[in-house]
């Protein structure tokens, strides 16, 4: 018999103790002492019942379509490799110009030579699809998205989805051609709401994507994702490079399009 | 061994597991489907107004059943663990998280929401992770042994110490997975809320939700 089968039959044993102290504390062949310590135990009251029902242990969900991003903890630089002498690709700012935290989409990890962890994240300069490395402890801790946005350039339509499924479609107006909307995966950034500029809507969603033509525009030409005051024109190339929806659409989105939304455009 | 053997003794399948390589979580989850129903049954039967003493315990326990349920989590998210450490990771992540969903039932309203963590790359590095984790079980340990006399309710009481010893067995598990001697003294102490929540502040985990909208006008490029 295995150890751990000698401890089953322990157990088992146990189980058993109650009826069976009971059996021997009548048949007057133990000792005093052990008849004793068997009505002692009879006269215990029951377990109460716990007052927590614990569900059963379930794994993580099917997780195809989550993706993480995490702000940026302090200023750093991001570099071509996952290490302190990598050339430097660009040098991150703690807030974003809106004054927002700065969200950086994680999509890797590595330790470099002395065990230090460094992240593969999304830059938002130019060009657009640029990726670098950031010390782990520059970012603060991870934001899970289930959201992802999709911009169709040729369509001239938003869908916004969650778990993989369309919750929102909406007509959109894009970049003129002087002024195309940049394809490529970015992230939203930030979202900006109680403002008084009519043209871009009650809501505006701000991007990590970035215009390869407007670089003077302020703040650094981001693309943003807003409402309008000129409804009627949409959807069509009228915009400098944003992405605008009608009002009701875009207080739709809203309501659905959490901050960290990865976003592509194609 | 035959299963009925490993189903008597082995209650968290950790034996299943190194015996014939059923998962661990998968055992878990087939063994824990009597129990589940069980308790289900009794809290359902024996359901009484909880006391605000005992919410104010079972908060406390929740606010520690969070850090590790997001802990675990993250760890298992990572995918950086060692074979062992994400199994373990994978397996008490998905009892914590199943305490996390009971306290949260229980206490209703009550309950406290969900606090934000920064676990600062130690779910993402074996070593630190299996470090960590053997400090958070002690902790939870410590802090349930803590409460005990606390709970007015027997029923609650009984609840807390059937989660305690699975705490306990954890901390065992991680300490063993980290080369530390599981059962070292013949006495744990128990650790009062003050003490234990200097332990968690200290370790700068908690963390405040990043600022992410602002009412100011945009300057994109429209």
């Amino acid at each position: 018999m295995t150890r751990w089968k000698a401890i089953g039959g322990g157990l088992l044993a146990g189980a058993a103790i109650g009826a069976g102290a009971v059996a021997l504390a009548g048949s007057g062949s133990e000792s005093p002492g052990g008849a004793e310590a068997s009505r002692a135990g009879a006269d215990l009251p029951a377990a109460p019942r716990p007052a927590l029902a614990i569900p059963k242990p379930e794994g993580l969900a099917r997780e195809a379509d989550l993706t993480r991003w995490a702000p940026l903890r302090r200023a750093t630089a991001a570099r071509a490799m996952p290490s302190r002498s990598g050339r430097v690709l660009a040098r991150l700012a703690v807030r974003t110009p809106e004054g927002t935290a700065h969200p950086l989409p994680v999509l890797g990890r590595r330790a470099d030579e002395r065990g230090r962890l460094w992240l593969r994240v999304a830059l938002p300069v130019l060009p657009n699809g640029t990726h670098g490395w950031v010390p782990r402890r520059a970012v603060g801790g991870y934001e899970l998205v289930r959201h992802r946005l999709v911009v169709d350039l040729d369509e001239l339509e938003l869908t916004l989805l969650e778990r993989g499924k369309p919750v929102l479609s909406a007509p959109v107006g894009i970049g003129e051609g002087r002024w195309p909307t940049p394809r490529g995966r970015f992230i939203v950034r930030n979202r900006l709401e109680r403002y008084e500029s009519p043209q871009y809507g009650p809501v505006a969603f701000g991007t990590s994507a970035r215009s390869a033509t407007l670089t003077d525009w302020p703040a650094g030409g981001f693309v943003g994702i807003h409402g309008t005051d000129q409804p009627e024109i949409l959807p069509g190339k009228v915009s400098h490079g944003c992405i605008r929806l009608r009002n009701a659409d875009i207080l739709r989105l809203a309501r659905l399009m959490p901050v960290g939304t990865p976003v592509l455009v194609r | 061994m035959s299963r009925l053997d490993l189903d008597l003794l082995d209650r968290d399948g950790a034996l299943a597991e190194a015996s014939d390589g059923v998962s661990r979580a998968g055992f878990l989850a087939g063994a824990a489907t009597g129990t589940a129903g069980l308790l289900a049954l009794a809290a359902d039967a024996g359901a009484a107004p909880l006391r605000r003493s005992d919410a104010e315990v079972l908060n406390y326990a929740l606010s520690l059943e969070y850090l590790q349920a997001a802990f675990y989590t993250e760890a298992e998210r990572s995918k950086a663990l060692s074979k062992k450490a994400a199994q373990a990771a994978r397996t008490v992540g998905a009892v914590e998280r199943a305490h996390v969903k009971a306290f949260r039932a229980l206490l209703g309203r009550r309950a406290i929401a969900r606090p934000r963590f920064d676990f600062q790359g130690v779910t993402e590095d074996s070593d630190d992770f299996l470090k960590t984790a053997v400090a958070f079980e002690d902790l939870a340990v410590a802090a349930y042994k803590g409460q005990a006399a606390n709970i007015r309710s027997d029923s609650v009481l009984a609840s807390a110490i059937g989660i305690h010893t699975v705490e306990a067995r954890h901390a065992a598990w991680m300490r063993y997975l980290n080369g530390v001697q599981p059962a070292q003294s013949a006495f744990d102490e128990p650790q009062t809320r003050k003490q234990i929540d200097r332990v968690v502040e200290a370790t700068g985990f908690l963390s405040a939700a990043p600022r992410t909208s602002a009412r100011r006008s945009p300057r994109y490029t429209g």
